[in-house]
């Protein structure tokens, strides 16, 4: 029997006889038309994130597994060589290093100065709508565009650097041309970059706190620190959630800042970074099937960190 | 049915969609992969912009060349950034390497089969035709030589330090640096931030052309037959000869968190007495005269004897794909031999034009002038030698070295690395890219 047949088949009790002698209930063949229906919207957005997204990465994985370079294309079949030989690469271990730190500094800092800032701008008033603005603007920007910016005011013949000779420091750090402070230069521009998004979403966490807790944790004798540690920041906890996932995968995947501020230098991969050192091992140095074995180690590592971090925020969520 | 239709119609509009995605669409005439007949011929041409070269300059010498190959139809493809070569793998990689490619590397290329080499006939208007070849063919026109670098010098500065003439041996050189330094003027100008850290390469290249190349200018062929090392004494000497200039304090670290166009505005704001730069700056310093007036030598010798780095090549590629070979090679060709765009080069990047019988504009400046006469005494004197970091073809450094010789010197100024943790950094990163 059909399903189409099925379904204009008789009424029999507010059932009927589907494939194989299972009932059809009238609720599922109401479901029918409504499954083809969002099959019918979903469709373009579903094949476009299959050809666009699962696609290539199918194809990096199965790359990932070749010694496959500019000259040897398509490559050969070296199955967990590429894999091996990453643990082993000391500019992968730099990389990956780096990327951590990078990711622990925009996480912690953007989080905390994002809350402070959210605290302070939760008013009314024309100024606070001007600076929470102000606050967001860098994050519309394009990660070249601020490097651009943040260059032109940390190089050596920067902004930065004349004032602070202007203020009589006769040598000022060389915040993008010393290994030493490099990479910190390179995570302080990408937390003030991303430091509105953090500011935003605390602010609509902070605009859902119910005002009768406030009030009744205040008739209690609650003081303004108590008030934050067991009202406000319990109800802050979706909006913790958020930016700490969004924080993590922002670190993991940072490329165009350090192409632009520093092409992972000065010297030898000080500044470099999983997703600039996947781009350098491919394009430049033309191991294509090296390159994706670190794309592919990288999108592991941003998918587990994330699916951890969720789960553990998502729990501490419903703890309180 | 509608429902059906309506999927149908919305499949088949997503499937267009897509297909209209691709870079090259459009761009391939129907006669692809053969000969193109009397039709018109779509190429892509990737090129690439900068403060002089502006669109409008490609846009004109693209109709002025069409004009002069009929049956061509150029379609212009502009490499993001600087870094063309790297721009061509991506394209290449996701097979849409284009028809026409000027100053990409064709290392890499040639090997994977993807470009169309050159035949002695269609090089026998060139100076040095067999230049950058690999494998014995050409596959980029040899069309300019660019010495790399020549130590361009503030006259001022080098007045104020009481310096009456330019050095003719390293010592001379060494005593400079010294006076300069003792009257509070940075000797020299090196960049190397953001992302051009290959900017802080010059005064290696400088170094390893007249302590390695010199004695043995196929010092890079040994090294890809394993014959020789990084670590070995003679390339030693000059890496340790770059250590001795930082620790000493004649190369400014600072200049590590400068961009190319950052660098050479330094030497245009007088931070530092001396520019090691390839010829082009020669242009550049003519085009827009800074404040005070500059000069030209050649990076000296132990003993005084000329040497001069010079890369010869940076001119048209083919691709082998390309719709129509013979058609795509006459454009390019057309191109690399038309006096205007010649001219053009000259005077906007100080090109050193490598083709018979050309001869530069009359009104060139005095420092392209000066950048020219050191040239042309060093062909004279048979004392050209490869450029390091800047070759093509057989004897140059692996795909992804320049970067990791670039770290490495900027490591050395900084202060990281001794000359011998450059060496066997170098044969490391050496070892891996061979892999």
């Amino acid at each position: 029997m059909s399903l189409m047949s099925t379904a204009l088949a008789p009424p029999s009790g507010g059932q009927t006889t589907g494939q194989r002698g299972r009932p059809v209930s009238r609720r599922r063949r109401a479901r029918l038309p409504k499954a083809l229906h969002f099959l019918t919207f979903a469709a373009p957005g579903l094949a476009a994130y299959l050809l666009f997204v699962l696609l290539p990465i199918g194809m990096s994985v199965r790359t990932s597994f070749t010694n496959r370079s500019l000259i040897n294309n398509p490559g050969q079949w070296v199955g967990l060589r590429n894999y091996t030989r990453l643990f082993s690469d000391a500019d992968f271990t730099q990389a990956l290093k780096n990327t951590i730190v990078i990711t622990v500094i925009i996480t912690v800092v953007a989080n905390a100065a994002g809350l402070a800032i959210a605290l302070l701008l939760d008013r009314r008033g024309k100024v606070y709508n001007a600076m929470r603005a102000v606050f967001f603007t860098p994050v519309i920007l394009s990660g070249v565009v601020v490097s651009v910016i943040w260059r032109a005011i940390l190089t050596d013949d920067g902004l930065l650097y004349s004032m602070l000779r202007g203020l009589g420091w006769h040598h000022p750090p060389g915040w993008l041309s010393n290994p030493d402070y490099a990479l910190y230069s390179v995570a302080f521009i990408l937390t003030w970059q991303i430091l509105g998004f953090c500011v935003v979403v605390y602010l609509a966490g902070l605009q859902g706190v119910p005002q009768e807790l406030m009030e009744a944790a205040e008739i209690d004798g609650a003081g303004k620190a108590a008030r934050f540690r067991n009202v406000t920041w319990p109800m802050l906890a979706p909006a913790l959630t958020i930016n700490t996932v969004m924080l993590l995968i922002s670190g993991f995947k940072v490329y165009d800042q350090v192409q632009v501020m520093t092409n992972g230098g000065p010297g030898n991969g000080t500044t470099s970074t999983i997703a600039f050192d996947v781009v350098q091992t491919t394009f430049t140095e033309n191991h294509i099937g090296y390159g994706a074995a670190m794309g592919v180690v990288m999108l592991v590592i941003i998918a587990a960190v994330s699916v951890v971090a969720l789960r553990f925020l998502q729990r501490r969520e419903i703890t309180l | 049915m509608f429902r059906r239709r309506f999927l149908v119609a919305g499949g088949v509009s997503l499937a267009l969609a897509l297909t209209g995605c691709t870079a090259g669409s459009g761009s391939k005439p129907a006669t692809a992969g053969g000969s193109a007949g009397a039709k018109n011929v779509t190429l892509t041409f990737l090129t690439f912009e900068t403060p002089n070269l502006t669109a409008k300059y490609w846009d004109d010498t693209i109709a002025r060349i069409s004009a002069k190959v009929p049956g061509v139809t150029i379609k212009k493809l502009v490499s993001p950034t600087t870094d063309r070569t790297t721009y061509a793998k991506q394209l290449a990689a996701s097979g849409q390497l284009p028809d026409i490619m000027i100053a990409v590397d064709p290392n890499g290329f040639a090997q994977a089969g993807q470009l169309a080499s050159w035949s002695d006939a269609q090089l026998s208007d060139f100076l040095f035709p067999h230049s950058g070849a690999i494998g014995g063919k050409v596959y980029q026109l040899p069309y300019n030589s660019q010495p790399v670098p020549e130590v361009y010098y503030n006259k001022a500065d080098f007045a104020a330090a009481g310096i009456a003439s330019t050095p003719k041996t390293y010592a001379e050189f060494l005593a400079d640096c010294a006076k300069l330094k003792a009257k509070g003027i940075n000797p020299m100008v090196v960049g190397g931030g953001g992302s051009d850290t290959w900017a802080d390469l010059y005064p290696m290249t400088a170094l390893v052309g007249t302590d390695v190349y010199k004695q043995t200018p196929d010092w890079l062929f040994q090294k890809t037959a394993g014959k020789v090392k990084f670590s070995d004494p003679l390339f030693q000497k000059a890496a340790g000869k770059l250590a001795d200039l930082a620790k000493a304090g004649y190369i400014d670290p600072a200049g590590l968190s400068r961009s190319y166009a950052d660098d050479e505005q330094a030497f245009r704001d007088n931070k530092g007495a001396m520019y090691p730069m390839g010829s082009w700056f020669a242009s550049s310093a003519d085009n827009k005269k800074p404040s005070f007036d500059i000069g030209v030598f050649p990076w000296p010798t132990d003993d005084g004897s000329p040497v001069l780095p010079v890369y010869t090549g940076g001119g048209m590629t083919v691709s082998s794909k390309a719709p129509d070979v013979a058609l795509a090679q006459k454009w390019a060709l057309a191109l690399m031999t038309d006096k205007t765009y010649l001219d053009g080069s000259v005077k906007t990047d100080g090109s050193i034009i490598a083709e018979k019988d050309y001869t530069p504009p009359a009104d060139m400046g005095p420092v392209y002038n000066a950048t020219l006469a050191i040239y042309q005494e060093a062909v004279k004197a048979n004392a050209v030698v490869p450029a390091f970091g800047s070759e093509t073809g057989d004897g140059s450094l692996l795909p992804g070295m320049n970067t990791k010789v670039a770290a490495g010197v900027a490591d050395v100024i900084d202060g990281k690395k001794s000359a011998a943790d450059l060496g066997s950094f170098l044969d490391s990163e050496w070892t891996k890219a061979a892999q």
